[in-house]
């Protein structure tokens, strides 16, 4: 092997966490192109029917003695076990691979489900994995998918809407990736002015909007189907003047 | 010699003569020398002694032997000449004769034209044609307009002494018009365009001078009537002038130079004139002068509209000061009279002055429309009206005159963008009505519902005809009551039940009350009388909404029956059994709510002339400190004295507020059904047509509130109803 080859093989396994014969076999199908050999590597049913056992494993350690779930302790351990912090982002990306049905719960299946997605066996290879899952945040597509989910997962079972102080906390965990500049002033406003749930709809349409209007407003359209809570943010804005809009 | 037979048939021939026979030229010669003679007498008035079979003759023969361009030219110059000479006479005639010398001569001349047309008939048909040359008497014509009309001394001349005709005319002068008829004819004889240039476009160009001075004379020194006055008389003026001596195609044209110097161009002056214009016109119905504005400046451009403008706005103006003034507001029952008041003047006005012209029926109507509604308890005061209506207000009325009343009302009510307000308001005050027995007529009430439901539908009316419905039904069980039950209520108190349908009835909930003894007897009586035919019903004593009539002896013995609602018969019954009473005592026996109980004491203890308590200390407010009295000292004139307070009135703020409150939410599945039907049927819709669609459909009831809709939508996106496109943000997809 060439030393930028074996260069690649090096890169390809700490990035992704797969052993030395896999990363040779993904780089051949590739022709020695990194992200080629990514895709390559994503796109293969990861593990064999050895493995399956591994992530039983592991969900057995962490899951409640009396029932079949993974809850509050063991995903506290868990995320002891991957150095991690409870309240990282990348706790609601894995959430996210592993499609959980409510923040703080896992069943058997989602968490096998999802470490399958995520594509490891083992809590070594799972810490490995973890600056590539931050990095899935970058990609608009996959952001948009997590936020959407992130109303969901968040809600309270049996409600339709999720309330004020979780959507708050989760818009802060989110933004802050985004770094955008309204967010503490749409925090603020809620809590003065709307004090409710917060809706689906409302949810994903400040995605929209946090993404497509400046903080100015400058690009802000008086008729453009935003929802109430929106037009009442822009008019907040704009009666204490944190925005100069020209009209 | 031979004999016997058929004689033989010859040739016979006439032959031409073997030389060409010529018409003598002097011959020629001496024949125009005769005609030539012949013209001139004609125009020395020597005709008489002339043959005209001769003359004729003499042309004939002349055109025969190929001397037509001969005669022609020899008539030609001779008139001419002729024409020259009789020029130079009118030109010498002084001042007023000039004219009259003109005309004259013009007829003179006429007259020999045809004389000589008729001697030279033979060359008009022949060599004239064949010649191309113009034939006689338009020659005659052309030759007139050429060496009279055109001459230079006279042209000028012509034109300023009929100007300055028509000028002395317009001064006041009288003028000899059937000199001026002759001279017009003359000039329109000779061809339109010698009408048009030598005399019309001139005179058409001094009088627009002439009526822009007088104008701006008269707009000075005039008020806007007067100047009216003016300008019709002078339009009269010009007009008849045309009939008498001007051709009629004129007419048009002298009437658009009136028009357009007196009132087109000064249109806004006279409208906005001060003390005079439009406006005061309208204040002080100045009929003649608003029918004379209208016909006028209906004969310029933007006349009427500019007419129609002021007075809209005028209209807004005022009955926006109407609407908003605090003063006026105190009695909603004058307000709406008002409101009547000025709606049947500007009627009027439109009616007897601007010929019903629609276009401002409709300027009203607009102007109405957008006043009442500034206020947002017109629906409530107009309900008011009606009320005090058909309370007392149609006593004694015809039934045509109830119907009159009525139809105005409604045509305020079609003005209401808040329909729904009205009725809300209006089921409040008939329940009252009918609740009190306080209606002037049953007839009247009805009437007023089939308008309603002529203009809005049944489903307006149908709650409403419920509740007349229940009244006569309560009638009838109130009769079967007694029928049945007469035996076993004896002597109890004489019980009048209204029983009414929830939700027909703008039915509050009913807080308790305690019910003295005697009358809840009755009244469970009553109860298990009507279960029992109405099985699975249930019955809510309303003790809110009840009167009682009360028989009461006092000190002296004076009785007087006392008209009183239910709470207030709650309290006066304890003083059967007690002289004084606290209010403590008086709220635990009663459990009347503090509220209603303090306006109850109010009206029994702190009103002259209904105190039939007495209260200490006699502050006129109620404390709970106060304690009460049966008044042994009330007096009154009256047997029959009236205390109860069950009178539909004007909301207090914090009702009105409440009201609305219901009606907001009232609206909200109203526009979710619009939302619905409309998402229905178009499946995919963007936002501002969904808003545009639903206002539409609504907008008879009321006019719903952009950000109304937008809450409706997004609740119905939250119930899955509707959906966004997952492309475009303003499109919605109905989910079915």
């Amino acid at each position: 092997l060439g030393r930028g080859n074996r260069d690649k093989v090096q890169q390809f396994m700490t990035i992704t966490g797969a052993s030395e014969k896999v990363a040779l076999q993904a780089l051949k199908a590739s022709d020695w192109h990194l992200e080629g050999a990514f895709d390559f590597f994503y796109s293969q049913p990861q593990i064999s029917a050895v493995n399956t056992r591994h992530l039983e494993d592991i969900f057995n350690r962490y899951k409640e003695p009396d029932s079949d779930m993974i809850m509050v302790e063991g995903v506290s351990q868990l995320c002891n076990d991957l150095q991690v912090d409870p309240q990282d982002i990348v706790m609601l990306v894995i959430s996210w691979h592993m499609k959980a049905a409510t923040m703080c719960e896992f069943t058997r299946q989602e968490f096998i489900g999802g470490l399958q997605s995520i594509g490891v066996d083992s809590i070594e290879k799972f810490r490995g994995k973890l600056p590539s899952l931050r990095a899935e945040l970058k990609d608009d597509n996959k952001f948009r998918e997590i936020y959407n989910f992130a109303f969901t997962w968040a809600r309270e079972k049996g409600q339709k809407s999720l309330s004020l102080e979780t959507a708050i906390g989760m818009w802060q965990l989110l933004f802050a990736e985004r770094n955008w500049p309204l967010l503490e002033h749409w925090c603020q406003f809620l809590q003065v002015r709307h004090n409710k749930a917060i809706s689906r709809d409302t949810w994903a349409q400040l995605l929209e909007f946090v993404k497509t209007i400046d903080p100015q407003l400058s690009n802000y359209d008086d008729e453009g189907a935003w929802p109430y809570l929106i037009d009442e943010f822009v008019e907040y804005l704009t009666e204490n003047g944190f925005v100069q809009r020209k009209k | 010699m031979s004999g016997g037979g058929p004689p033989r048939k010859r040739n016979f021939k006439i032959e031409a003569f073997k030389q060409r026979v010529e018409l003598d030229p002097k011959y020629a010669e001496r024949t125009w020398k005769v005609l030539e003679h012949a013209i001139h007498e004609i125009y020395n008035h020597n005709a008489s002694g002339l043959s005209f079979e001769e003359l004729y003759r003499s042309a004939y023969n002349m055109v025969l032997h190929k001397y037509g361009e001969k005669l022609y030219d020899g008539l030609q110059s001779t008139m001419t000449r002729r024409l020259k000479e009789t020029s130079k006479s009118i030109e010498t005639a002084q001042g007023g004769l000039f004219l009259e010398e003109l005309n004259a001569k013009w007829m003179e001349h006429n007259k020999a034209l045809q004389m000589i047309r008729d001697i030279l008939m033979y060359m008009d048909r022949t060599y004239v044609p064949a010649a191309h040359r113009t034939p006689v008497h338009e020659l005659g014509l052309n030759l007139w307009r050429d060496h009279i009309i055109h001459s230079p001394m006279i042209h000028r001349r012509l034109l300023d002494t009929l100007l300055d005709l028509i000028h002395r005319e317009r001064m006041g002068e009288v003028i000899n018009r059937g000199l001026m008829r002759s001279i017009t004819k003359m000039l329109m004889d000779l061809g339109p365009a010698v009408y048009q240039d030598d005399f019309e476009k001139p005179f058409l160009e001094v009088s627009a001078s002439f009526y822009s001075g007088e104008s701006q004379e008269f707009i000075e020194c005039c008020d806007c009537g007067n100047y009216l006055k003016k300008a019709e008389r002078r339009i009269n003026e010009e007009m008849e002038r045309v009939s008498h001596y001007l051709d009629a195609g004129s007419e048009v044209k002298i009437t658009s130079v009136v028009e357009k110097e007196m009132i087109a161009n000064h249109m806004h002056r006279l409208v906005h004139m001060e003390n005079s214009g439009l406006v005061n016109m309208l204040v002080d119905d100045k009929y003649e002068d608003l029918g004379r504005m209208y016909a006028l400046f209906r004969r310029v451009p933007d006349g009427l509209s500019t007419i129609r403008d002021v007075m809209t706005s005028y209209l807004r103006e005022t009955g926006k000061q109407l609407v908003t003034d605090p003063e006026r507001l105190k009695d909603p029952v004058e307000f709406v009279q008002r409101l009547l008041n000025e709606k049947d003047k500007h009627d009027k006005i439109i009616s007897v002055a601007f010929g019903n012209d629609k276009t401002f029926q409709n300027a009203l109507n607009s102007s109405f429309e957008f006043f009442i509604n500034l206020n947002n308890r017109s629906p409530e005061f107009i309900s008011l009206y009606v009320d005090d209506k058909l309370r007392k207000g149609l006593k004694g009325a015809t039934e045509e005159d109830v119907e009159v009343i009525l139809d105005k009302v409604m045509m305020l009510f079609r003005y209401l963008q808040e329909k729904d307000v009205f009725e809300k308001y209006y089921k409040q005050h008939l329940a009252k009505r009918l609740l009190s027995g306080k209606t002037v007529s049953d007839d009247a009430e009805r009437s007023m519902i089939v308008k309603l439901k002529t203009e809005c539908g049944y489903q307006f009316t149908s709650k409403l005809e419920g509740m007349f419905t229940d009244m006569k039904t309560s009638q009838d069980t109130m009769q079967d009551f007694y029928a049945k039950k007469s035996e076993e209520l004896g002597d109890g108190p004489t019980l009048d039940v209204h029983i009414l349908t929830t939700g027909s009835w703008p039915t509050q909930p009913s807080p308790p009350c305690n019910l003295p003894t005697e009358i809840l007897t009755v009244c469970e009586k009553f109860r298990s009388y009507y279960l029992g035919t109405h099985n699975g019903r249930r019955l809510t004593w309303q003790t809110n909404m009840g009167t009682a009539d009360i028989k009461a002896t006092f000190g002296k013995g004076q009785k007087h029956e006392l008209n009183v609602s239910t709470y207030q018969m709650c309290v006066l019954m304890l003083f059967n059994n007690a002289d004084g009473l606290t209010y403590k005592d008086i709220e635990r026996d009663t459990e009347i709510p503090a509220s209603d109980l303090k306006r109850c004491l109010q009206s029994l203890a702190c009103v002259k002339g209904k105190n039939v308590l007495r209260k200490e200390p006699m502050s006129k407010d109620i404390s709970e400190d106060d304690t009460f009295y049966f008044n042994d000292k009330f007096t009154s004139k009256l047997v029959k004295v009236k205390i109860g307070t069950v009178v539909a009135q004007k909301e207090s703020e914090p009702e009105k507020q409440e009201t609305r409150q219901r009606v907001e939410e009232d609206r909200k599945p109203q526009i979710e059904a619009a939302i619905v039907r409309i998402m229905k049927s178009r499946r995919v819709l963007d936002h501002n047509s969904i808003v545009a669609e639903v206002t539409k459909q609504l907008q008879a009831r009321f006019l719903p509130n952009p950000v109304v809709i937008k809450k409706r939508i997004e609740s119905l996106i939250e119930r899955e109803f509707l959906e966004r496109d997952k492309v475009d943000r303003k499109l919605y997809r109905y989910l079915a």
